[in-house]
């Protein structure tokens, strides 16, 4: 094989053809994100298009030469949305340490057990994943609910009046870890399952007991799948819809179903739109802190 | 059926033809037109609309002027073929072709109507550019009918769809005057809901028959109660602005119907207030289903015995069963608010004779009769000039219904208010 093309002119070609694959999923994340962030930020900041009537529609539209905070200020003064913030945080908090608690749990129990029950519960913590989240929600609601389907098994037993987490924020946490939990077990598992098992039964020869074995040899080797389900639960709770729309109390009400509301049923998306970007930036910093996680640990890899 | 969705629908496609008509204004300037010619010569009151309206109008002249062509051919035998542009859900559609539509066709074979529908009122702005097209173009149309709410006003303001009298529809005299009023008799009120209280007579002996009586009830039989929060549903809605309506000086309401002024929006406090008492005797301490649906499944299952409910959505509940038989439905005094829908004529049809005679011939009460059982609707006749068996079978509901509702913009603010007065925290403290 000889190679008698010119070496720039190939180089030249390499480097457009890579362009050229690139360039969909660039151009992609240019008009559906990029270019509507830049335009949300303006928005939210009083610079209002002339041109775009829903955005002109808004009933108390800040609009100003010069960017203004204006429009966040008055959200985040607001009592109302300074408890739909709260609640917010508080909900993907406690869904995030949950998914990581249950999904670890279930995880180290499929990997380190034998027998019939763990390939039972194998399947069974895979089915929240085909499930529609809308059908699961129902679900949920028609199990949990007051005179629902469980409390009325407890009221054969004389257990009457027990409080129902449907409609408060714990339905929401509860919803979220129903939904968060498959992905969460596969990826933990997997992680586990590169944990050597030489490793192991080495640290039980010489004694060490199953919590030091968890505590020193296996968690750290799954610090990497702990952290990016950690960040993608926190990013999805936190901008979730159809979980607290359902599940969730009427108000206080979550960031993204509040923002539904100010956009439609209050006619006012500036402040909506002012809401994206808040939820955006906090995303971003989960984002940044996969992006720094995993990094890192390919470095340590490498 | 809810009459908020409905308007909600009504605002998206307005956003929507706003869109539309600044497209249309650019592509209007590309193409250096100079028939611009505003489809509002007369008194426009709104000008925000007028702009979008009449420039899109002008690009929509070419296919009027076609349509134009196709009709007047048409005319040309001893038979005519009338086109009838409705909306609505697909009940609306059925009750058209499958029920009414083939009673006219058999009965009138030298005037068929064609049926156009638009679910939901999808192209509702599209049909009505192009009436606005040809107006502006000065020639007729072949849309010879046309089904709508307040777009009749609004757009019969601006010359396009004829102001009826009794001389062309001689039962107009017998609708309720208030519902001819609100469109400003540019169309036939042909059907009708409202919201009623509905009840459960097993458990309630003695059902209140007022609003305060509403409120009394709900104060002395805790978490039996409930509606749905306004913007989910038309239901819960009208509970909402009955109660506020209640307080407004009555020199206000018309402001608060047509127009926006905050500052007005302090004479809601009290109703609010009244809301938020309610709060705790409310199903499970403060719950309200998100949706009239979820109100009547509740009511199904029985856990409230009280609730507001459409009239035609609960009485289509009872007829499937979805209801107990001892769910009763009844309207209140004062009463909750509904709506009728409405038969216009647009002014540049070419039929208009025919047009008139099937709004006569709609208004009868065998045609009203057919609504009534098919879609469970109210006439848009009075209740007097109805049957007595059709009186009696809805004795209970057979009262006129208030037909106030709040501007879009008010309105968005009850939502927000609601969700923040009422719903919101502080939680409601115990009383």
């Amino acid at each position: 094989m000889q190679v008698v093309a010119p070496v720039p002119s190939r180089s030249w070609r390499h480097a457009l053809t890579g362009l050229l694959l690139v360039s969909p999923p660039f151009l992609l994340m240019l008009f559906l994100i990029v270019a509507p962030t830049v335009q949300a930020i303006l928005y939210s900041t009083g610079q209002v298009p002339t041109d775009n009537i829903v955005f002109q529609s808004d009933i108390d539209l800040v609009s100003s030469a010069t960017p203004t905070l204006v429009v966040y200020q008055r959200l985040l003064s607001s009592p109302y949305v300074q408890a739909d913030l709260a609640m917010t945080f508080q909900v993907t908090i406690a869904s995030v340490v949950l998914v990581l608690v249950v999904g670890y749990i279930l995880a180290l129990y499929v990997r380190f057990s034998t027998g019939l029950l763990p390939s039972i519960v194998r399947v069974l913590y895979l089915i929240p994943m085909f499930i529609p989240v809308v059908i699961a929600s129902y679900g949920l609601i028609e199990f949990f609910v007051a005179n629902g389907f469980l409390q009325t098994i407890l009221a054969q037993f004389g257990i009457q009046n027990m409080p129902s987490p449907i409609y408060t924020p714990w339905g929401i946490v509860l919803g979220q870890v129903w939904t968060g939990i498959p992905f969460a077990v596969l990826l933990l598992g997997s992680g586990l399952d590169g944990v050597p098992q030489e490793l192991i039964e080495a640290a039980q020869d010489v004694g060490a007991s199953f919590g030091r074995i968890l505590w020193r040899i296996v968690t750290p080797q799954v610090v990497t799948p702990l952290l990016i389900v950690g960040t993608f639960t926190f990013i999805g709770v936190l901008g979730s819809y159809t979980v607290p729309y359902l599940i969730g109390p009427n108000a206080p009400q979550m960031l993204g179903v509040a923002m539904t509301a100010y956009n439609g049923s209050y006619q006012r998306p500036q402040p909506a739109v002012a809401m994206a970007v808040l939820t955006f930036l906090i995303a971003t910093v989960a984002g940044a802190i996969y992006v720094w996680g995993t990094s890192r640990t390919e470095r340590t890899a490498a | 059926m809810s009459r908020l969705s409905r308007r909600r629908l009504l605002t998206r496609s307005a956003s929507g033809l706003f869109g539309v008509g600044a497209v249309a204004l650019l592509a209007a300037c590309g193409a250096g037109a100079s028939s611009a010619v505003p489809a509002t010569t007369s008194s426009s009151q709104a000008a925000a609309s007028t702009a979008p309206s009449s420039s899109a109008a002008s690009t929509s002249t070419a296919s009027a002027a076609r349509s134009t062509a196709a009709a007047t051919s048409a005319a040309a035998g001893g038979k005519v073929q009338l086109h009838f542009y409705s909306s609505g859900d697909v009940n609306i559609q059925q009750l058209w072709n499958n029920d009414l539509l083939p009673i006219w066709n058999k009965q009138h074979p030298n005037a068929p109507i064609q049926l156009i529908f638009s679910e939901h009122g999808a192209t509702d702005q599209a049909v009505i550019d192009k009436l606005a097209g040809a107006k502006a173009a000065g020639k007729p149309t072949d849309i010879d009918l046309f089904e709508g709410g307040n777009n009749l006003r609004t757009y019969g303001e601006k010359g396009i769809f004829v102001k009826l009298t009794t001389a062309d529809v001689p039962d107009l005299s017998k609708t309720p005057p208030d519902v001819v009023a609100e469109i400003g008799s540019y169309g036939v009120p042909y059907r009708a809901s409202s919201v009623v209280l509905a009840y459960n007579s097993a458990f309630v002996k003695d059902p209140p028959t007022t609003l305060d009586g509403v409120y009394a009830w709900v104060k002395a039989n805790k978490g039996k109660f409930t509606y749905n929060p306004p913007d989910t549903g038309g239901s819960g809605g009208d509970f909402v602005q009955a109660t506020l309506e209640k307080f407004i000086p009555k020199a206000d309401l018309k402001t608060f119907e047509t127009s926006y002024d905050p500052s007005l929006e302090k004479e809601w406090d009290p109703g609010f207030a009244l809301l938020k008492s309610l709060g705790p005797y409310v199903l499970n301490g403060g719950f309200y289903p998100k949706g009239n649906v979820p109100v009547l499944q509740e009511l199904g299952k029985q856990t409230v015995y009280v609730a507001p409910v459409w009239s035609d959505m609960g009485l289509s509940y009872l007829a499937q069963k979805l209801l107990p038989d001892t769910v009763k439905l009844e309207q209140i005094t004062p009463p909750f608010s509904g709506g009728a829908a409405y038969l216009g004529v647009p002014t540049g049809s070419q039929h208009q004779d025919w047009s008139f005679k099937f709004l006569q011939w709609v208004l009868q009460p065998d045609q009203q009769t057919v609504i009534i059982d098919k879609i469970n609707g109210y006439p848009g006749l009075e209740w007097k000039y109805m049957p007595g068996t059709v009186r009696q079978k809805f004795a209970a509901l057979a009262k006129s219904y208030d037909t106030f509702s709040f501007s879009s913009k008010f309105s968005s603010d009850v939502n927000k208010l609601w969700y923040e007065k009422v719903a919101g925290t502080p939680s409601p403290a115990k009383q």
